[in-house]
């Protein structure tokens, strides 16, 4: 799990650290509208995280309790 | 029935996150001004200056332009002619003399008509003069006048701020998460200081979870910040007084992290992690709202008086941002308590299993 989101979070730097030194790039383009969907995915993707951990520990509840 | 009672307030806070994300995203900006070029003036020519504009209809009908010293000193253009609706070039007549002794002035480029409304760039370019005549140059500058007319627009847009520009839809999805983090943890403190009157297992494991999302959303507000400082300040982090004063807070509650999972015994567990989240939370406050107030930061509100008054937040923006933090809340909440029932299943089927 936690492999899976370092990867993402590595995949987001990646994209904004290859826009810096460009004056015109695409997080900037039309008035930098699309740093503010990089935020929003950001929060998305944190939100989801979150509850795939919580979402793992139920399962494991399942699981004992279907043995018990 | 008991639906509408278990999920009313869950649902409502996914109905405000909709919201803020429909109308936070698709309500236009006013009219603004991106750039001008170019930045240097001098006293006693004609000046061309091309403006780019954003939001505007500069092609659909005639704008007129001012360059503003002060509030009585200012210059209407000679001619502004359109190239495109974003685009147009601008004519000044600069006076020989400016109204000041000093050799080099800074004007506020003021771009006006009637369908978008006036748009303000502070400091747009300097204007430079060889020679001084103080009161001269206060009778050229004063001479035009059309300046107290300009067009106000009153439907319902964000206002454009320079160097933000789009980017002001940010608050509300980084501010309002920490002023969720906020509420999370005030509900925290309760659970916390309920649970050292009356020790209870429940109240330690629900201002423990409480805490955990707060936390959570200390982390993706960090983060999202660092994005957006990125493309209005130009850097990831910077050495500002309220990021490292937040970076030092979010340290002290990884701490309460780390002290709960080092020991195993619950009741000192509960009882020193609910004398701890005390604790933090007031150093949070120092550090947060205190420390950044006494010195200068890049973010709004802080060295001097209190953030969140007059142009920092208009009320357009209160519309969504002020729903966008209870929706945050709610979520928070839920999740929380989602949090907060499983341990107690955990608990539960430990103590049986003994």
């Amino acid at each position: 799990m936690k492999n899976q989101f370092s990867i993402i979070l590595l995949l987001l730097f990646a994209t904004s650290l290859n826009a810096q030194g460009v004056s015109q790039d695409f997080l900037r383009s039309t008035g930098k509208i699309y740093s503010v969907i990089a935020v929003l995915v950001l929060i998305i993707i944190g939100l989801a995280w979150y509850l795939i951990r919580l979402d793992s520990r139920i399962q494991k509840l399942e699981k004992t309790h279907k043995n018990g | 029935m008991n639906f509408i009672k278990t999920y009313w307030w869950k649902l409502l806070g996914i109905l405000l996150l909709i919201y803020a994300v429909i109308f936070g995203l698709g309500v236009p900006l006013k009219h603004g001004i991106m750039e001008v070029s170019p930045l240097n003036a001098k006293a006693g020519e004609q000046f061309t200056l091309s403006i780019q504009g954003y939001n505007s209809h500069y092609s659909d009908l005639p704008s007129y332009a001012y360059l503003k010293l002060d509030s009585v000193h200012y210059l209407k253009s000679a001619f502004c002619s359109p190239t495109h609706q974003n685009i147009m070039r601008a004519s000044f007549l600069i006076p020989t003399y400016l109204p000041s002794a000093d050799s080099v002035v800074d004007a506020t480029l003021i771009v006006d008509n009637r369908k978008d409304g006036y748009a303000i760039l502070p400091r747009a370019i300097s204007i430079s003069q060889d020679s001084f005549q103080v009161e001269r140059g206060q009778e050229l500058w004063s001479s035009s006048n059309g300046l107290e007319d300009v067009t106000i627009d009153q439907s319902f847009k964000f206002p454009f701020r320079n160097i933000l520009h789009e980017t002001v839809r940010n608050t509300f999805y980084h501010v309002s998460l920490w002023f969720a983090m906020f509420i999370l943890l005030i509900v925290s403190l309760y659970y916390a200081v309920g649970y050292l009157r009356k020790p209870s297992a429940e109240l330690d494991r629900k201002a423990y979870a409480y805490t955990a999302v707060a936390i959570f959303y200390g982390i993706l507000g960090l983060i999202s910040g660092s994005i957006w400082a990125k493309y209005t300040w130009g850097t990831f982090w910077t050495a500002d007084v309220k990021l490292n004063m937040t970076a030092v807070a979010m340290l002290i509650y990884f701490a309460y992290l780390v002290l709960r999972s080092s020991i195993p015994d619950m009741d000192r567990r509960a009882k020193l992690s609910s004398v701890y989240s005390i604790f933090a939370f007031f150093a949070l406050i120092a550090l947060v709202f205190v420390i950044p107030r006494l010195t200068d930061s890049l973010h709004p509100g802080n060295g001097g008086n209190p953030a969140l008054g007059g142009e920092d937040l208009d009320n357009t923006l209160r519309l969504v941002f002020y729903p966008a933090i209870i929706g945050f809340t709610l979520l928070g909440a839920w999740i929380a308590q989602l949090k907060f029932r499983v341990s107690r299943i955990e608990e539960n089927d430990a103590f049986n299993e003994r």
